[in-house]
């Protein structure tokens, strides 16, 4: 459709729905309907058509939903660059805020606070805040969704008005889950963005986010959320630092379950969790990556490819980390037909990390079958994998067998990639240049054209000059073609290797320096004329000065250098279930600055203390007489949260010692001394609990819920604290401990 | 603190000592310099749109305004010239200019979502399929053609699953009250007449997943709503022989997916077998017998994982092995398995690779199915890699041959045999003749192969894994609706080394 034509059009549009604009025609709402369409479908692909702007809302006087919700689509995608214009629609949105059927309420509301538009935030505050008290519970989510919104384009007028106080109110009390989640997206993006306005405000609220009641109350109704706001629970409960191990383990309890859902961003979510909790418990640590094994394994292969690949990075990571623990698991990375490149090269990566003496020529003889493969990238990605493997090996011999298949395979890219291991084998172990320069003395150097391997091979030529005969009159061959040659990298390469073999067989080379170093000084690249210039001075002062400067006596590289530092590996581990981990860098390496901010809740946490009124020492205590107020408890699960009440503080440190082996001490579910700890401490969990409403500003709102202090525990047998004990002293647990990088 | 991890980059080569308690960095509360940060909880997203493979806008939704409108050009021409040595894949995770880029491929679309912040990946890609799989279960077939005429409808489920780039409801029954809009229907191209379960009937060629094609909200042309709920269990297995014949690794992923149309949510008993064992590997008591008879099923069954649908209890799955729910609408799994317990794979293939005198060679595959005769294979395919001297290929198909076709392609050098069908217990036979470039193969054989194989068959499942029962909990007793429990097996991985 051409610029004209597409005016003509419009301009037909815009009469066409000037005249029914008024029109009370029967049927005149499914002409309307096709118009509607019409415009809706030019937007999409991308054609401006925001000329029609008042025609459409003067024809949005409408009872008809369909008509409505296209229209308020429309006024959603330009209100914003036409403020003038949404000035127009408002008059009928705040109406529809106030219909009888709560989804136009709804919908009107989503629109009202989708425009973003500076200054007609004034009609927003009213609709907004009885939108937050409506009776309907989808009318609370979208006007908890609208506080942010609100923020986003007037957060002093947000703020203001006591909007996120409510939302903290609907947070703790909300009977909509829903409603509740969007409360606490809402909470964290206003509380991170308000660091920059008021710090030691925003830095108390979000202390408030992380306090125990709100995420006890979150974890108690877990089940409730859908998939997504568990993760999004999840996340945050993955930055509460629990006072005692108890309470990890009673979090822990509550949340197993979840590791056996079939949404992968759930089950992340939680083995998040897990290891945060764990991670100064140095063997439950490593128990709590045996019992996610598993899970993980089942996400890798039951969904499709894109969420393979999401869960395998994070698999990858933890391989990374604790390789022992998964040396018995490495068939499981073994590539399938089937797995696009990127799941491939992730696998490579980790059959590389989990080689050792048990595995290895496994492992090798299946990279070496990948070598052969016709998809050109995994084929050198398999070859690389072995070399890393080698250097971390001693079987000579396996890894020389394996050499020369590669080399026997006469592609030309397997033969590069080979050149380039066998330097490195050569520069870590030099003992085992003898079977090596066999291998490379085999191949012809004409087939070597990538410069890495060029580089690699004149490398070998000039240090093992000795052991090599032919060499000079190889590197003579290169030295000939040095016009051609178009890398820097072999010409530099070049250069010191023919001086190095000028110090060994000096009568076989001096022609050949002589044309390499007049040759490496003409040239047009500096590096390399520097470079021939500093051979060639240092010749000048002595042949033996020039040999101590360019061929030193080396050490053996015992380690090279990693590509990623500790440092940066553990922040990438702090950012589980991220795209830092898809990525293996850390955000602030790929995330603009101005998006970034300091989210980092949980670093503080750990420091700060929870707020100056609320004990730190309250037990996970349950106030017996207040279950019955307890709107969050279902009539059956109230019976079992009294029974649960006992779960108080019963392991201590030392018996997590016995937690490998699966006589561990029985968790008495009904032992009197923790019921008196609940009654001792009851007093003090209601003292503090009132300081905590009144800091959340819940005074002026009904509290239905005064105690929420403590954890709804599981009560199945299968999942109560012994068994959940059991079932992990019961698994598998590698033979060493392994240790943590932390 | 970030000013001194910036400097470390990941390409610096210098080992840093490990630090000590790490995990514990501390973060001012102002440590973001710098204008106002907008930094979100782990789950938002920008944009959602879908393109064509073509590269067109069909669904483009904006929800926070902070990324560019252009962002799906830009993301179009990634995709489409990804960096890197032939054959590659853009990966569903990159970064362009701060933006990141989540997408998944869904029925010939891409369906994808820009961030600025950092979200979990695998949450926004469990939402993009989920997104599809919604939107199907509305059109009933999703395809570009079903998503541009039903644009308007997708926009209103679009609304209503984001708000403000964060999830909210995603269950087609929850978002069945927001939907005014009537599908279009769409035909669906070569939908066999048989109705919903045709795919799962011998001779058919359909894939699983695509089985039902019916919106959740589209009325019957009969104004009557069939009662009618399916059960299917998908098992897609990887097998690698090595060059001796033998199993070198094996594994079943297992799927119980469900498609539910019955009204009034009734609640829904699967029952699996009895003696099925979840978890215990070498533990298992190998001595165990079984006294009681569990059908065709010899041994147990043993899965090394499984996991399940939000919706399942699981109160009787430690003593019957049964799964209770409450179906919700639309397409869902309700199990995911994995098995590594040995179990026989349905074909063998016995591949003969040899030099034929200069400038020859022959390749000859025999393919045995190993199954029962009353059950089929579809779409059998072998594909293998020639030597790369290879110049021509003539072939020859076992005498009366039907519905069998022979390829080779020139560029990659590879033959692939097609079988449409092959019946259990049958034998077949393909030679291939090889014209070499070259005089003189030492290595005739490594060049050629490893064997890779494809195929479908209906009613057959590999780890014995069963749906015993189906029960509908219900007062009515005249309620009977349709049940269909089907079976189908899938090569995944199917790699027969030479």
């Amino acid at each position: 459709m051409n610029a004209d034509s597409r005016k003509g059009e419009l301009a037909d549009l815009k009469a066409q729905l000037r005249q029914l604009a008024g029109s009370r025609q029967p049927g005149v709402e499914d002409i309307k309907r096709e118009l509607y369409k019409k415009v809706i479908s030019y937007m999409t692909i991308g054609i401006d058509v925001s000329s029609l702007f008042s025609e459409m809302v003067m024809c949005s006087a409408t009872s008809d939903l369909v008509l409505k919700k296209m229209c308020y689509l429309y006024v959603g995608n330009y209100a914003r660059g036409h403020p003038d214009l949404a000035l127009l629609t408002i008059n009928f949105l705040q109406k529809d805020c106030h219909d009888d059927d709560p989804m136009i309420r709804g919908l009107a509301l989503r629109s009202l606070c989708s425009l973003r538009v500076k200054n007609l935030v004034e009609y927003l505050i009213g609709p907004l805040r009885s939108g937050l008290k409506d009776a309907n519970g989808y009318v609370r989510t979208v006007a908890a969704m609208g506080v942010l919104k609100l923020y986003h384009i007037a957060p002093s007028q947000c703020t203001d008005n006591e909007f996120p106080a409510m939302l903290r109110a609907l947070l703790l009390n909300d009977p909509d889950a829903q409603v509740v989640a969007n409360c606490l997206c809402a909470l964290q993006e206003i509380y991170t963005a308000e660091v920059n306005v008021s710090p030691e405000t925003a830095a108390r609220d979000r202390e408030h986010l992380l306090s125990k009641p709100v995420i006890y109350s979150l974890l108690n109704r877990i089940k409730d959320f859908t998939e997504w706001a568990q993760c999004l629970v999840l996340d945050m409960v993955s930055k509460y630092v629990p006072s005692d191990s108890d309470e990890s383990f009673d979090m822990m309890n509550i949340l197993e379950d979840r590791l056996q859902h079939t949404n992968s961003a759930v089950v992340l979510a939680a083995i998040k969790v897990f290891l945060h909790l764990t991670i100064s418990m140095a063997d439950i640590h490593q128990q709590v990556y045996e019992r996610i094994k598993a899970p993980l394994l089942t996400l890798v292969n039951s969904g499709s490819a894109e969420q393979t690949y999401a869960v395998l990075s994070h698999l990858h990571l933890l391989v990374l980390r604790a390789p022992v623990l998964f040396s018995n698991d490495y068939k499981h990375f073994y590539c399938r037909y089937s797995d696009p490149t990127y799941v491939k090269k992730l696998k490579l990566e980790m059959l590389t990390a989990v080689a050792n003496e048990t595995n290895t020529y496994e492992i090798v003889t299946e990279l070496s079958e990948y070598a052969a493969n016709v998809d050109v990238a995994i084929a050198r990605e398999s070859i690389r994998a072995v070399g890393k493997i080698a250097l971390q090996q001693y079987d000579v011999n396996a890894i020389v067998d394996r050499l020369l298949q590669f080399l026997e395979m006469e592609k030309d890219y397997v033969t590069a990639e080979t050149l380039v291991l066998v330097k490195d084998l050569l520069r870590k172990y030099p003992q085992w240049s003898h079977d090596c320069i066999a291998v490379v003395g085999s191949v012809s150097s004409k087939t070597v054209t990538e410069p890495k391997a060029k580089s690699a091979l004149v490398w070998m030529l000039g240090e093992y000059a000795y052991d090599m005969p032919d060499a000079p009159y190889i590197l003579e061959g290169f030295i000939e073609n040095w016009i051609e040659e178009d890398s820097a990298q072999v010409r530099l390469e070049l250069l010191t290797a023919v001086t190095k073999i000028f110090f060994k067989r000096p009568p076989e080379s001096i022609k050949m320096l002589g044309a390499a170093l007049s040759a490496g000084l003409a040239d047009a690249h500096q590096d390399v004329h520097d470079r021939a210039l500093l051979y060639y001075r240092l010749l000048q002062q002595g042949v033996e000065v020039a040999e101590r400067v360019v061929n030193p006596a080396k050490q053996a590289v015992s380690v090279f250098a990693d590509t990623q530092s500790s440092e940066i590996k553990d922040r990438i581990f702090d950012e589980f279930n991220s795209l830092s981990v898809v990525y293996q860098q850390p955000s602030y390496m790929f995330l603009d600055k101005e998006v970034r901010g300091p989210i980092e809740l949980t670093e503080d946490s750990g420091i700060l203390p929870l707020g100056p009124t609320i004990a730190d020492d309250v037990l996970p205590s349950q106030l017996v007489d207040a279950t019955d107020n307890d709107l969050l408890l279902s009539a059956s699960d109230k019976e079992e949260s009294v029974a649960a009440v006992s779960n108080g503080s019963h392991y201590s440190g030392p018996d997590l010692a016995g937690f490998e082996s699966s006589s561990a001490p029985p968790r008495s579910t009904s032992s009197p001394s923790s019921t008196s700890q609940v009654t001792s401490t009851s007093a003090a969990a209601a003292t503090s609990l009132l300081d905590f409403e009144d800091l959340l500003g819940l005074n002026t709102y009904e509290v239905s819920t005064p105690a929420l202090f403590s954890l709804k525990l599981k009560t199945k047998p299968s999942l109560v604290a012994q068994a959940f004990q059991r079932k992990w002293g019961q698994l598998a647990v590698a033979l060493t401990l392994v240790r943590f990088v932390y | 603190m970030q000013v001194h991890c910036r400097e470390s980059s990941v390409q610096s080569s210098r080992v840093s000592p490990s630090p000590l308690a790490h995990h514990s960095l501390h973060f001012g509360a102002g440590a973001g310099a710098g204008a106002s940060p907008i930094c979100a909880p782990a789950a938002m997203i920008s944009q959602f749109f879908v393109l064509s493979l073509r590269g067109d806008n069909i669904v483009f939704r904006d929800y926070r305004g902070d990324v560019s409108k252009s962002s799906a050009e830009i993301f179009f021409r990634k995709v489409k010239f990804w960096k890197g040595e032939e054959g590659e894949e853009a990966p569903p995770v990159f970064n362009v200019d701060g933006v990141n880029y989540l997408h998944v491929k869904h029925s010939g679309l891409l369906f994808v979502a820009t961030t600025r912040v950092n979200p979990s990946p695998a949450l926004v890609l469990e939402l993009l399929q989920r997104i599809a799989r919604v939107t199907k279960d509305y059109l009933g077939v999703l395809n570009e053609d079903s998503l541009r005429k039903n644009f308007v409808l997708v926009y209103e489920l679009l609304d209503e699953m984001i708000d403000f780039g964060y999830p909210q409801t995603t269950s087609t029954e929850g978002l069945k009250s927001f939907v005014f809009n009537e599908p279009v229907v769409v035909d669906a191209a070569r939908i066999p007449s048989l109705g919903p379960a045709a795919m799962f009937v011998q001779g058919s060629k359909r894939v699983p997943g695509t089985a039902v094609t019916k919106s959740v909200v589209a009325n019957d042309p009969s104004g009557k709503k069939r009662e009618e709920v399916f059960v299917d269990i998908i098992e897609k297995i990887s097998v690698t022989f090595n060059a001796s014949g033998y199993v070198l690794t094996s594994e079943i992923d297992g799927t119980i997916q469900m498609k539910s149309y019955l009204t009034g949510s009734p609640e829904i008993k699967v029952g699996l077998n009895e003696d099925l064992t979840v978890g215990v590997r070498s533990s298992a008591p190998r001595d165990f017998v079984p006294d009681y008879s569990s059908g065709n099923s010899v041994g147990l069954v043993v899965l090394d994982d499984c996991n399940f649908h939000e919706s399942v209890r699981l109160d009787d799955f430690e003593t019957e092995r049964a799964l209770t729910l409450v179906p919700p609408d639309g397409e869902f799994p309700i199990m995911n398995y994995r098995m590594t317990q040995e179990f026989k794979p349905p074909f063998k293939v016995y591949p003969v690779i040899e030099e034929k005198g200069p400038f020859k060679a022959e390749v000859r595959l025999k393919v045995r199915a190993d199954f029962a005769s009353n059950i089929t294979a579809n779409m059998v395919i072998l594909r293998v890699p020639m030597p790369k001297t290879t110049t021509r290929v003539s072939f020859a198909l076992e005498e009366g041959a039907v519905g069998q076709t022979t390829d080779f392609k020139e560029s990659t050098k590879v033959v692939e045999w097609c079988c449409r069908k092959i019946v259990g217990g049958s034998d077949h036979v393909l030679t291939a003749k090889l014209t070499l470039s070259q005089e003189r193969n030492v290595n005739i054989k490594k060049e050629a192969g490893p064997i890779s194989m494809t195929f479908t068959i209906p009613m057959y499942n590999a780890s014995k894994l069963q749906v015993k029962y189906l029960q509908i909990v219900k007062k009515t007793k005249s309620y009977n609706p349709h049940r269909w429990v089907r079976y189908v097996t899938q090569a995944n991985s199917y790699v027969i080394r030479t």
